[in-house]
């Protein structure tokens, strides 16, 4: 029966043996001295603190006691695990987590047909151990192994039904590899297997969902389209027959607006309409059906933010096209106090501002005029778009500064590069004599300058969307102040100090909000998933079934506290003996 | 430096000067002593007919007994005498050579016995020192265990000196006794090397005892190192209560002292200025 080892590296500490013994090999080194007689060395009464004759046996047994308790600290630490032969085999159950598991039929979910099912398994014979697998977007194991049904209830209590999608395949690998191909595995879930003939010998497949007709909105969402905002939503009908659904609208306290749509059969329909921006929070919902999670969603007002750019060119003609172009992407705000981003000329010193980009414009004259296309980093946030083919773009010959990284090149000709100071701002220089280029009067000038405009917005503290897909990350750009999260159950998450971007989970459906000390956002998370709403496909049955043998089988156990409690031992018998001949003199 | 001595005679064996010194018993020199009334067993030989004649009593005639002023050397030969890293061996061999100058100064014979298996006569020992053969401090066997072997053959009303480092068990009178009986004085010197006097320094410490082979292991510290003080001092005080029981003088040197301790010799009546 050869152990394995959790921790082998620990076996290094099998160096700690021959440190010991040559700890002993150095104490009880003697040095050697010829005496005239041994008559004086014979004592009556020995000497307590020294004198002693050393008693050879006691010195060796104590080393050895210290020997057998170092190797087995040593064991222990490696975390040695014996297969011991079991009768019963462990269980690892495999929970579809989607919310199409809370679709309801005559009154109960497939969630709780699935409960019941579990609890009646376990009456009837409760495995050794048990572990429970969620299988959501991806697979998670919740807490520690269970070893009866209380113990399994607490671990129930995080199967919530919520997620958008359910990795059933990854969970089972996850299982397998928990169960070192020895446990049995359970999925429950609410539709059949893809493959429906199960080969593997532990594997048992549960359905226990029903094939529901359910209207559901699978696509939402609300865009700034101008001084209104555009809204969008889908409502799929996963029937087989087709039906009349009934959309009902509603913005903050407004009347509720009535739609109804006539959708053909498992086919979807698409509404676009307009609200006023100024508009709160956007409510749609279907009638009631089989499945509540998708027959509402709330979409929030987009968010729109503006980037106040101080034009400070001294040539007014450049200025004027500046102004012109920035104005054309919408992006800029009314106000130029306090600028987010500063244009300017190269040569003149940088403008002040801890949080202001600055644009730089070379007024040095061309030298060379090349017709694209020009070498893009298409990467970069101000490529973005971009094309410049059969545009003209004259240029002084420079090269690079140190720290500036190019986006366009010209051969070796820097057109348009950008540079982060210390301070985090950047600097993006423009290499272009308008009078003899033609760039300005292509579509790609305001493209460069949206590019600008929507990066350094991208780089503003908030949020960058008010609306996300359940299960989705939302992306927070902090400014390293402490942070809020609570979740639409009330749920508070703590963030107390954030670093420049944070990702926040949504793991259910509803409004989220934001706290800082200077503000308060909100965002919106849908469920909106059009596999989970397709309930056409859910299914009852049994698939696959474990073998019912009953030979004995090697499973691995953990044998640390076995090492752990013989070294205890020894070590307390290494006290007794050592406190005992130091007492005894 | 034997020169510079001489042995001391005592009182006892220089009553009498007969050829160099005589004893006081009546012995068969020519000497005539004194007359005594004739008692049973005595020499028919000695009687004064004369005497007889004149008075009817039968008296005999006492003479002076010759004797020669003898020292009798009894040197420790066990390997403890030779004991390594120290001056011992030398010590006692320069010792013996003072002792046995010395006692040519005052005009005695000398004979050196050395223990071993038994007592031995040392060779040339009637020589002068220079001439003997080296002293072979190899004997596992304590002085008492030779005496019991094979004891010397100590000469009557000898000045006897015993040079040991007196370190074995047992009971020093059952040496004491024998060596004392029939001397004129006996001497006891115990050499000591310095290593005898003091225990080692602190630590662990394997001892070899050199005579047996026997080997220990002790941690020496202060407390043991008192403890070694208390047994030499114990052990020298047994010495000297037996020496005083047996009419024999004892004393110590240090073999590593030797030229200083020689005070010692002159103030036990061993040694004289020359």
């Amino acid at each position: 029966m050869i152990p394995s080892l959790i921790y082998p590296l620990a076996l290094f500490g099998l160096a700690s043996l021959p440190a010991l013994a040559a700890i002993y090999i150095f104490r009880n080194r003697y040095r050697r001295r010829q005496v005239s007689s041994l008559v004086l060395w014979r004592f009556a009464a020995q000497s307590k603190s020294g004198g002693a004759r050393i008693h050879k046996l006691q010195l060796p047994l104590l080393f050895f006691i210290e020997l057998v308790a170092l190797l087995l600290l040593v064991t222990a630490a490696t975390g040695p695990r014996w297969k011991l032969p079991q009768s019963g085999r462990p269980l690892i159950i495999v929970l579809n987590d989607s919310f199409s598991m809370r679709a309801i039929s005559a009154g109960v979910s497939a969630r709780d047909r699935a409960g019941d099912f579990l609890e009646q398994l376990f009456r009837r014979q409760t495995p050794p151990s048990t572990r429970l697998i969620l299988a959501g977007v991806e697979p998670r194991v919740t807490g520690s192994t269970a070893r009866n049904w209380r113990e399994l209830e607490q671990g129930l209590s995080q199967w919530k039904c919520r997620e958008p999608a359910a990795a059933i395949d990854p969970a089972i690998t996850l299982a397998v590899e928990l169960g070192r191909q020895q446990a049995n595995i359970l999925v429950l879930t609410d539709h059949k297997p893809a493959d429906e003939k199960i080969s593997s010998r532990r594997l048992e497949w549960h359905a226990f969902g029903k094939p529901l007709d359910n209207d559901a909105i699978v696509n939402a969402s609300r865009t700034a389209f101008g001084t209104e905002d555009r809204c969008l939503l889908e409502i799929a009908n996963f029937s087989p027959r087709a039906h009349t659904v009934r959309l009902l609208t509603q913005t903050g306290s407004n009347a509720p607006q009535i739609t109804l749509l006539a959708i053909d059969a498992r086919a979807s329909q698409r509404v676009v309409f307009n609200v006023p921006s100024s508009a709160p929070s956007l409510h749609a919902t279907l009638e009631p059906d089989a499945l509540a999670d998708d027959n509402s969603v709330e979409l929030l007002p987009p968010i729109r933010k503006r980037v106040r750019v101080q034009v400070a060119l001294t040539n007014e003609s450049l200025a004027e096209l500046v102004n012109r172009t920035l104005d054309a992407t919408g992006l800029r705000a009314t106000l130029a106090a306090n600028p987010d981003i500063v244009v300017q000329e190269a040569d003149t010193p940088a403008a002040a501002g801890e949080n202001a980009w600055v644009l730089h414009l070379t007024t040095r004259a061309a030298t060379n005029a090349c017709t694209g296309p020009f070498i893009l980093d298409t990467s970069h946030p101000l490529a973005n778009g971009l094309a410049l083919d059969g545009a003209v773009w004259a240029a002084a010959a420079a090269t690079n500064a140190p720290g500036d990284v190019p986006v366009i090149l010209a051969g070796n000709t820097p057109l348009l590069s950008v540079r982060q100071d210390p301070t985090g701002r950047h600097h993006v220089t423009l290499n272009l004599d308008p009078a003899l280029s033609t760039v300005q009067n292509t579509p790609d000038w305001p493209v460069l300058f949206w590019n600008l405009l929507s990066w350094r917005i991208s780089e503003m503290p908030g949020l960058k969307q008010s609306n996300a897909r359940l299960g989705t990350e939302v992306v927070v750009k902090t400014t390293g102040v402490p942070l809020t999260v609570i979740q639409p159950d009330g749920a508070k998450k703590l963030f107390p100090k954030p670093g420049a971007e944070l990702a926040l989970e949504t793991p259910m459906k509803g409004v989220y909000t934001l706290v800082t000390e200077r503000s308060t956002n909100q965002f919106s998370v849908n469920a909106l998933a059009a596999d989970e709403s397709d309930l056409s496909a859910c299914a009852s049955g049994q698939w696959g079934k474990w073998s019912e043998d009953t030979e004995w089988r090697l499973e691995e156990t953990p044998a640390i506290w076995i090492f752990g409690l013989l070294s205890l031992g020894v070590l307390t018998a290494h006290l007794c003996l050592a406190s005992g001949a130091k007492g005894g003199g | 430096m034997g020169l510079r001595y001489a042995l001391q005679i005592p009182q006892v064996a220089a009553s009498v000067w007969t050829g160099s010194r005589s004893g006081r018993r009546a012995g068969s020199s020519i000497d005539f002593q004194d007359y005594r009334e004739y008692q049973p067993g005595d020499d028919l030989r000695f009687i004064d007919w004369g005497i007889y004649a004149r008075t009817d009593r039968l008296t005999v005639k006492l003479f002076r007994e010759e004797v020669t002023p003898h020292l009798d050397l009894i040197l420790d030969g066990s390997r403890s005498m030779n004991l390594e890293n120290t001056a011992k061996s030398r010590a006692l061999a320069q010792l013996a050579a003072l002792l046995a100058t010395a006692a040519a100064n005052a005009q005695c014979t000398r004979a050196v016995w050395l223990s071993g298996e038994g007592f031995q006569r040392l060779a040339n020992d009637t020589l002068p020192p220079s001439a003997w053969d080296n002293l072979e401090l190899d004997s596992r066997r304590t002085p008492e265990q030779s005496f019991q072997i094979l004891p010397p053959q100590l000469r009557r009303l000898g000045i006897r000196v015993f040079i040991s480092d007196l370190l074995w068990p047992g009971e020093p009178l059952r040496i004491l006794r024998p060596l004392r009986a029939g001397a004129a004085t006996l001497f006891v010197v115990q050499l000591l090397a310095r290593d005898d006097a003091a225990p080692p320094e602190h630590g662990n410490i394997r001892l070899i005892d050199s005579e047996t082979g026997e080997e220990t292991e002790v941690y020496v510290d202060s407390g043991l190192a008192r403890q070694y003080q208390d047994n030499l001092n114990n052990l020298k005080q047994s010495w000297a209560d037996a020496s005083r029981l047996s009419s024999a003088r004892m004393t110590t040197v240090m073999a590593e002292n030797l030229s200083n301790s020689i005070a010692s010799l002159e103030a036990e009546q061993l040694l004289v200025p020359a």
